[in-house]
């Protein structure tokens, strides 16, 4: 199934394909910003396989986060 | 630590992998998209309380929420015997599956025509915000009907949004229809929900299957006789080639998805019928199959919102008090196709076992059959093992073609051409047969 993960803009690279550095879980990961040109640093996005594809607000962020951790896939949210 | 594993996946910056399988002369045996980043989650959704399913699913998937949304709800009705919906509900929850896909369809459109695919994702979204979702997850449907009833003043704006968006959705499909696509040459069958005249029905309760030569398989088998109508070859398996029982496992692999949609059966509006009959004539393929659903759904929107029974102010029922033991199946035809929730459930109402068959794993084998066109027909990749495809021009784009008419579940199937990030991986070919010394046969012979 398509699993995609709540993660917090850390940084951005402006660019034809902006890229931008996520904070996922206890990781800093690279994705592709090029379907939310309107992100900015420190909002949360929804990552799927290296692209942002939505935005999210920090609640329903928190709520997603929640879904990962009851099912063990990701360990909760220490910065929420 | 499988967990991990998952997580690691899901989050690689460029997972879309092309898997090629030499023979040990060189020929390619086959072709295959790596599903390793579209992981099963069943086994996770052992345990929870059936009720909290539908939103944990919708909460992983985040691509298609209210696709696993409604099929969630669905399934939750099914388990309580079946819930005859208040009209206003029906038609909440068909405004909000409709506005989905035109959602997701408008993305492929960003690249040829901005402004039409901005017109068509403002739309969509006042839509959903009317029926009671204005977030990126849906909040629209509880088990027995819908949350919120539809005001007028949200009816009203949505309304006077659909000249411009049905004006939108034409062009985009005036402008795909005539380009070309790869030759639709899928041996398999179409699946797709119908409505009860045997038209396509993105939120039907009826399931036909066509044959590639036309021959009507199931004609209009209700979501209770799931476990009569498919299996998986390979249980749980994040490629599983589901198969019509009907069939057999080989003569039975199926596709679904806009092309299954407009196979199986006449839309029932008026100007997506048009535009269906000109895609039957030209061959058939996905890019111009999205934009003629896409029309078809402007127009169902169109009519659900002339519907008075919309405003109606009661929404819900309260659906049986059970969530088991038993089984529960909800499906809907998504975005990408059809998408199965199944949940069986112990005296506890907790999930002994959950089954969330999505469109990208049933398509997994005609995106085979598509890759191994796409290389067959002289544009063999040819890179070693690992390299990565990306600034390859002619077999790369071939190869993304074929991605993007099965059209997987990933943000990289609506990335411009040449930019999808692929990474085509050959297996090692099998070493050349070395035969071992000759030892002496202790039976003496025979």
């Amino acid at each position: 199934m398509c699993v995609s993960v709540p993660s917090r803009i850390v940084r951005i690279t402006p660019g034809v394909l902006p890229m931008g550095d996520v904070r996922v879980g206890d990781r800093e990961v690279s994705c592709c910003l090029a379907y939310v040109p309107e992100a900015q640093v420190g909002d949360f996005v929804l990552v799927q396989n290296g692209f942002a594809i939505d935005l999210l607000d920090p609640e329903s962020a928190a709520l997603s986060l929640s879904a990962f951790a009851e099912l063990g896939v990701l360990d909760a949210p220490e910065d929420l | 630590m499988v967990q991990r594993w998952v997580l690691d996946e899901i989050i690689d910056p460029f997972g879309a992998k092309v898997v090629v399988d030499r023979a040990p002369d060189g020929t390619v045996r086959e072709a295959r998209f790596d599903l390793a980043g579209l992981p099963r989650v069943d086994a996770l959704l052992t345990g929870h309380p059936v009720a909290e399913v539908p939103s944990l699913v919708e909460r992983l998937c985040g691509v298609c929420p209210a696709a696993h949304h409604l099929a969630g709800i669905r399934a939750l009705e099914s388990l309580s015997g079946g819930v005859a919906l208040p009209t206003a509900a029906d038609l909440s929850r068909r405004l909000l599956h409709h506005a989905s896909a035109i959602a997701t369809h408008a993305v492929r459109a960003v690249t040829t025509s901005r402004d039409d695919a901005v017109t068509l994702r403002r739309f969509a979204k006042e839509v959903t915000v009317a029926v009671g979702s204005p977030g990126h997850f849906p909040a629209t449907a509880v088990p027995g009907g819908v949350a919120v009833p539809v005001d007028a003043e949200a009816r009203d704006r949505c309304l006077t949004l659909v000249p411009a968006a049905l004006a939108a959705a034409v062009r985009i499909a005036e402008r795909t229809l005539p380009v070309p696509g790869p030759v639709d040459a899928f041996t398999g069958a179409d699946v797709a929900l119908i409505d009860e005249k045997g038209r396509p029905d993105l939120l039907g309760t009826r399931l036909r299957a066509v044959a590639a030569d036309g021959r009507v398989v199931i004609d209009a088998a209700a979501a209770a006789e799931w476990d009569r109508l498919v299996a998986e070859a390979v249980p749980g398996d994040p490629a599983p080639r589901p198969y019509l029982l009907a069939l057999g496992p080989e003569r039975g692999r199926y596709r679904v998805g806009p092309v299954a949609q407009l196979r199986i059966g006449g839309l029932g509006t008026p100007q997506a019928a048009a535009l269906q009959a000109d895609w039957s004539r030209r061959g058939g393929h996905a890019a111009a199959a999205r934009t003629v659903v896409t029309v078809h759904s402007v127009e169902a929107i169109a009519a659900l919102l002339a519907r008075p029974e919309l405003l109606d102010r009661r929404v819900r029922i309260d659906p049986p008090d059970r969530t088991g033991p038993g089984v529960g199946i909800g499906w809907v035809d998504g975005p990408r196709g059809l998408l199965v929730h199944r949940y069986q459930v112990a005296a506890d109402g907790r999930v002994s076992s959950a089954t969330v068959l999505t469109p990208t794993a049933q398509n997994e084998y005609w995106l085979a059959q598509l890759l191994r066109r796409a290389i067959d027909t002289g544009h063999d990749p040819g890179h070693p093992a690992g390299e990565s495809g990306r600034g390859q021009t002619g077999p790369i784009v071939e190869l993304e073609d074929a991605i993007r008419e099965a059209d997987p579940c990933l943000p990289c199937s609506s990335a411009p051409v040449g930019a999808m990030g692929l990474v085509v991986e050959e297996t090692v070919p099998d070493a050349p047969y070395d035969p071992p010394d000759q030892v002496p046969d202790p039976s003496g012979g025979q």
